[in-house]
């Protein structure tokens, strides 16, 4: 049944698969070594004709966003890889570094090559420390082999790679929070427009993509966008990294085709439930999206599109699986903990309703309910992300996108187990 | 030029403006929090957001600008961009962002100095809900000093961090930051960069609700019991535009006025809290005349002919001393009198500032040089000299006032003269040395035009009512000139003068109260 075979993890298991000799041997830098003799707009078009969409949680399309680089400007262009993999549930980027940095700095070199940047960044989540010690062994053997620095391989182009280490906030893993960390300034993402594209890192053009995207792209260059668009749904293609954590018998990163059923990931690749208990409920993209009941869960595609139409979305692939003996009030108030606790604070909705949301859930768990809160958490939870009525037209009320990641997921709990948040409302007494 | 539809009405606006700037000079209120048009936008505060027709989300109105669209996008076949800050989506959101500002808020406005001009105040009496369901615990923390003039009560800031943007943007000082993270975000300093800039006192100005408070108004008294007169700043060359809030004859505090011509929307502390060194002085409130060591008070019409018949003792050697801290019809009339020697005291200087915002503090202390240079012909460089060489006997003397401090020079130099008369409000040094004392009204009573030194004429309004039996120095000046030759005009009233004055320069030409208005008139021609 299982007939992928993995692209970006495919040597993870063998001994120095993180050194450079080891990368050349399985055919590293060969992508680079052609994209070198392209036209910087050529490599753009496969990408933008491969499909990729960002891996980092919104799923844009990559080449269409190197696409906004003004090509007039006279300003140094960035490149910046996201390295703050933050989103809880999460933990594929971590692999990457660890197991295949090169693979991801060949994939940053051929980014960075297509948009005409010189001076490219990686942030990296000030936790992984061990990661970050990997990476500037990485970069040095680039660096000693010509592949960084003047005339990489002979070629024309010149890049410098630096590393920067985040101060351990969630924001800065929202890109123009983390411009301004990047700057040196406090992560407060930055209202838009102007977008990144047009003024990012020093108000000048800027991309920032994820380590996985990067990672995907010197097999497209290998292989060709074609073969990338025949993996999973043509609208958004390729191999992707899911992380699976929770209630599950063997939790990890599995790689798999987009659009693999998100049944088979837990019950096949994650070894099912402990003790054989029932499934209850899943994020299927990070603690950002809305949560799936069972019966959803085993009806879906982890696929873009498909997520969106069961009103949630494949995020960042972080799949956390809770069994039937989680307390759903107990979890609710876990997410909404997290998020009143990385709440940047700039934003008046996010700042003040975050915390409101984590008394409300604190009061309802210690016996303090009272008839109503249920509708005032609906309420809280619209008026914080306010995404939930497509219809109405109002969504997003938030400078950057933290304001629907709180308020997705409250939503879907209380939505979708309303009983057991009633539990906890006074009964009506019945008098004899 | 974009056609923008706001509410149903239609504008045509610069490509550019944002939607907020197109409401606001339509009429259309939106209310807001974070915005300041010297300030870097933020839109944070999320008080502003409008439906604009085609955008999924609402939108802020602080940076939505409105330009140019191809014609395939336009709205109905005309417009570039389609506002609505009225409807119900809007409306609603207006209450739940007023709903989140006031959950922890302390709704103290019974002992809260911005109560009457709070935005919190008036945008929830608009906009906002009548109750509150928020049913936890407040968050409360102690009040504290950001510097040595500024508090801060954390329980009532909004965040809006408009305050943390002027210090850095504005006085480029840069010591107020955000500590902590979202809900326990709250304005900071460091221990050892407190906020003692000179522009400090604008974070009161700014702040738009009761959070940071400056400590000289701290508990003074309510807003709606003052009086507030717009005017403009006497203590350096710039000229600030000030608004002064007083209460009988009591000054209790100044705030900047908006002027861009001038200074922006802020003023230097210097300005702000001058006002004091008003209060404990010794005012001279009727007319002085010398007797011995020591002088009695007379009657106007005896002090004024005491005055002529010093003058007349020696007219040929008399000098008169104008200020450049009075009005340019004050040294017009004493020019007028004394056209033979006129001079001035040494200029009152400190130290010149400029701010990265090109906010100016000047280095000239006193608010009217480049009027007095204007409308006094032949003002003498070196006065002192210049009395030795003539052989002066006698002085008619502008007081500086307060600030002038005499030094021994020229503290002998007055010692020597045979006769003094000193036009002041207060018994300064220079008018403990007079044979008489005509008391003039102080810089915050007096009314008349001052100059800037970018040449704007700006007109100084009185603040503080009248004092017993003080006169406007103009006034005075008229009686004395008529006094001396009863052929010459006399004015009813201080538009004749400054018509006089138009008369003799022409810089000041047709200058008229009306003319100069609140924002000033540059004799430049253009904007200065």
């Amino acid at each position: 049944m299982n007939t992928f075979k993995p692209v970006l993890t495919e040597h993870i298991d063998q001994k120095d698969c993180h050194t450079l000799s080891f990368y050349k041997s399985i055919g590293g830098y060969t992508a680079l070594e052609k994209v070198l003799t392209m036209n910087p707009d050529h490599v753009t078009q496969e990408v933008k004709d491969s499909n990729l969409r960002g891996r980092g949680g919104a799923g844009f399309s990559t080449g269409m966003k190197w696409g906004f680089i003004p090509k007039d400007s006279n300003k140094p262009k960035y490149l910046i890889n996201n390295a703050d993999e933050s989103e809880p549930g999460t933990f594929k980027d971590r692999l990457l570094m660890n197991k295949a940095p090169h693979q991801m700095l060949e994939g940053m070199i051929i980014a960075a090559y297509a948009i005409g940047c010189h001076t490219s960044f990686i942030y990296i989540r000030g936790e992984f420390y061990q990661e970050y010690k990997l990476l500037e062994q990485t970069i040095a053997e680039a660096y000693d082999n010509n592949i960084l620095g003047q005339n990489i391989l002979g070629s024309n182009y010149s890049l410098d790679v630096v590393i920067h280490r985040g101060a351990g906030a969630y924001i800065c893993g929202e890109e123009t929070g983390l411009l301004e960390s990047l700057e040196g300034k406090r992560g407060w993402p930055r209202i838009k427009p102007p977008f990144p594209a047009i003024e990012g890192y020093l108000q000048s053009p800027t991309i920032v993509n994820n380590v996985e995207t990067l990672s995907c792209l010197p097999h497209i260059i290998n292989r060709g966008a074609s073969w990338f668009k025949s993996i999973g749904p043509e609208k958004g293609p390729g191999p992707r990294l899911f992380c699976i954590s929770g209630s599950v018998n063997n939790p990890g990163v599995f790689e798999e085709p987009m659009g693999v059923s998100l049944k088979d990931l837990i019950f096949d690749r994650a070894g099912g439930i402990p003790d054989d208990k029932q499934l209850k409920a899943v994020f299927p993209g990070g603690s950002s999206s809305a949560i799936l009941t069972a019966n959803e869960a085993m009806d879906v595609m982890m696929d873009f599109e498909e997520l969106v139409e069961k009103g949630s979305m494949l995020g960042s692939a972080g799949i956390i699986v809770m069994d039937e003996t989680v307390n759903m009030v107990q979890a609710c108030l876990n997410i909404a903990r997290f998020y009143a606790h990385e709440s940047c604070g700039q934003c008046t909705p996010c700042r003040e309703g975050t915390s409101w949301l984590v008394m409300m859930l604190t009061r309802l768990i210690n016996g303090g309910g009272k008839p109503g809160d249920i509708d005032m958490l609906f309420e809280i939870a619209d008026n914080i992300g306010g995404l939930i009525d497509f219809s109405k037209g109002s969504f997003g009320k938030t400078i950057c996108p933290f304001g629907e990641a709180v308020a997705w997921p409250v939503r879907s709990f209380v939505e979708k187990f309303k009983g057991e948040f009633m539990e906890y409302l006074p009964q009506e007494k019945v008098v004899a | 030029m974009p056609l923008l539809k706001i509410d149903g009405k239609e504008i045509e606006i610069k490509s550019g403006t944002t939607v907020l700037q197109a409401a606001e000079a339509n009429g259309i209120e939106i209310p807001y929090y974070c915005y300041h048009p010297a300030l870097e936008i933020v839109g944070s505060c999320r008080m502003c957001l409008v439906q604009v027709e085609g955008m999924p989300k609402l939108q802020v109105s602080c940076n939505t600008f409105v330009s140019d669209v191809s014609s395939d996008r336009k709205v109905d076949g005309k417009y570039d961009m389609v506002v609505h800050t009225q409807n119900d989506l809007v409306v609603q959101e207006r209450k739940n962002i007023l709903e989140f500002l006031l959950l922890n808020h302390p709704l103290d406005c019974s002992v809260c100095d911005q109560a009457g001009e709070c935005y919190l105040q008036d945008y929830s009496f608009k906009f906002g809900n009548a109750h509150s369901r928020f049913d936890e615990n407040k968050r409360v923390r102690p009040n504290e000093f950001l510097g040595s003039q500024i508090v801060i009560n954390h329980n009532r800031c909004i965040m809006c961090s408009q305050c943390v943007r002027f210090t850095q943007e504005i006085s480029g000082t840069s010591e107020l930051f955000v500590e902590a993270r979202g809900y326990n975000s709250k304005i900071a300093v460091l221990e050892d960069n407190p906020l003692d800039n000179l522009l400090a006192g604008n974070v009161a100005d700014i702040c738009p609700v009761g959070a940071l408070l400056s400590t000289d108004y701290i508990h003074k008294n309510r807003i709606w019991n003052l009086k507030k007169q717009p005017s403009v700043c006497q203590d350096c060359s710039v000229g600030c535009n000030v608004d002064v809030f007083s209460q009988t004859d009591q000054i209790l505090r100044l705030t900047a006025r908006e002027n861009l011509d001038v200074n922006g929307y802020f003023m230097c502390d210097i300005g702000r809290y001058g006002f004091h060194r008003y209060e404990e002085i010794d005012r001279v409130l009727q007319p002085m005349v010398r007797k011995g060591d020591s002088f009695v008070s007379a009657d106007w019409e005896t002090a004024i002919q005491k005055t002529i018949d010093l003058i007349k003792k020696n007219k040929s050697n008399t000098a008169g001393i104008v200020s450049p801290f009075h009005t340019n019809e004050s040294n017009f009339l004493l020019g007028q009198i004394f056209k033979d020697v006129l001079g001035s005291l040494p200029p009152i200087t400190g130290e010149e500032i400029t701010y990265p915002s090109g906010f100016r503090i000047s280095a000239d202390r006193s608010p009217n040089t480049r009027g007095m240079n204007d409308i006094c012909e032949g003002i003498v460089e070196d006065l002192a000299s210049k009395i030795k060489t003539q052989d002066i006997r006698t002085l008619f003397i502008l007081d500086d006032g307060v600030d002038r401090k005499l030094d021994d020079k020229w503290k002998k130099i007055i010692g020597k003269m045979d006769s003094v008369i000193v036009l002041s409000y207060a018994m300064t040094d220079l008018a403990k040395l007079a044979h008489v004392v005509l008391p003039g009204h102080a810089p915050l009573e007096r009314e008349g035009t001052i100059t800037n030194d970018k040449g704007r004429i700006q007109w100084l309004r009185p603040s503080l009512p009248v004092k017993v039996e003080s006169k406007p120095d103009w006034e005075i000046l008229m009686l004395v000139r008529n006094a001396l030759d009863k052929k010459t005009e006399h004015f009813v009233e201080l538009g004749e003068v400054m018509k006089k004055m138009g008369e003799k320069f022409e810089n000041y030409a047709g200058i008229t109260f009306f003319k100069v208005g609140n924002q000033g008139y540059s004799i430049n021609g253009k904007s200065s």
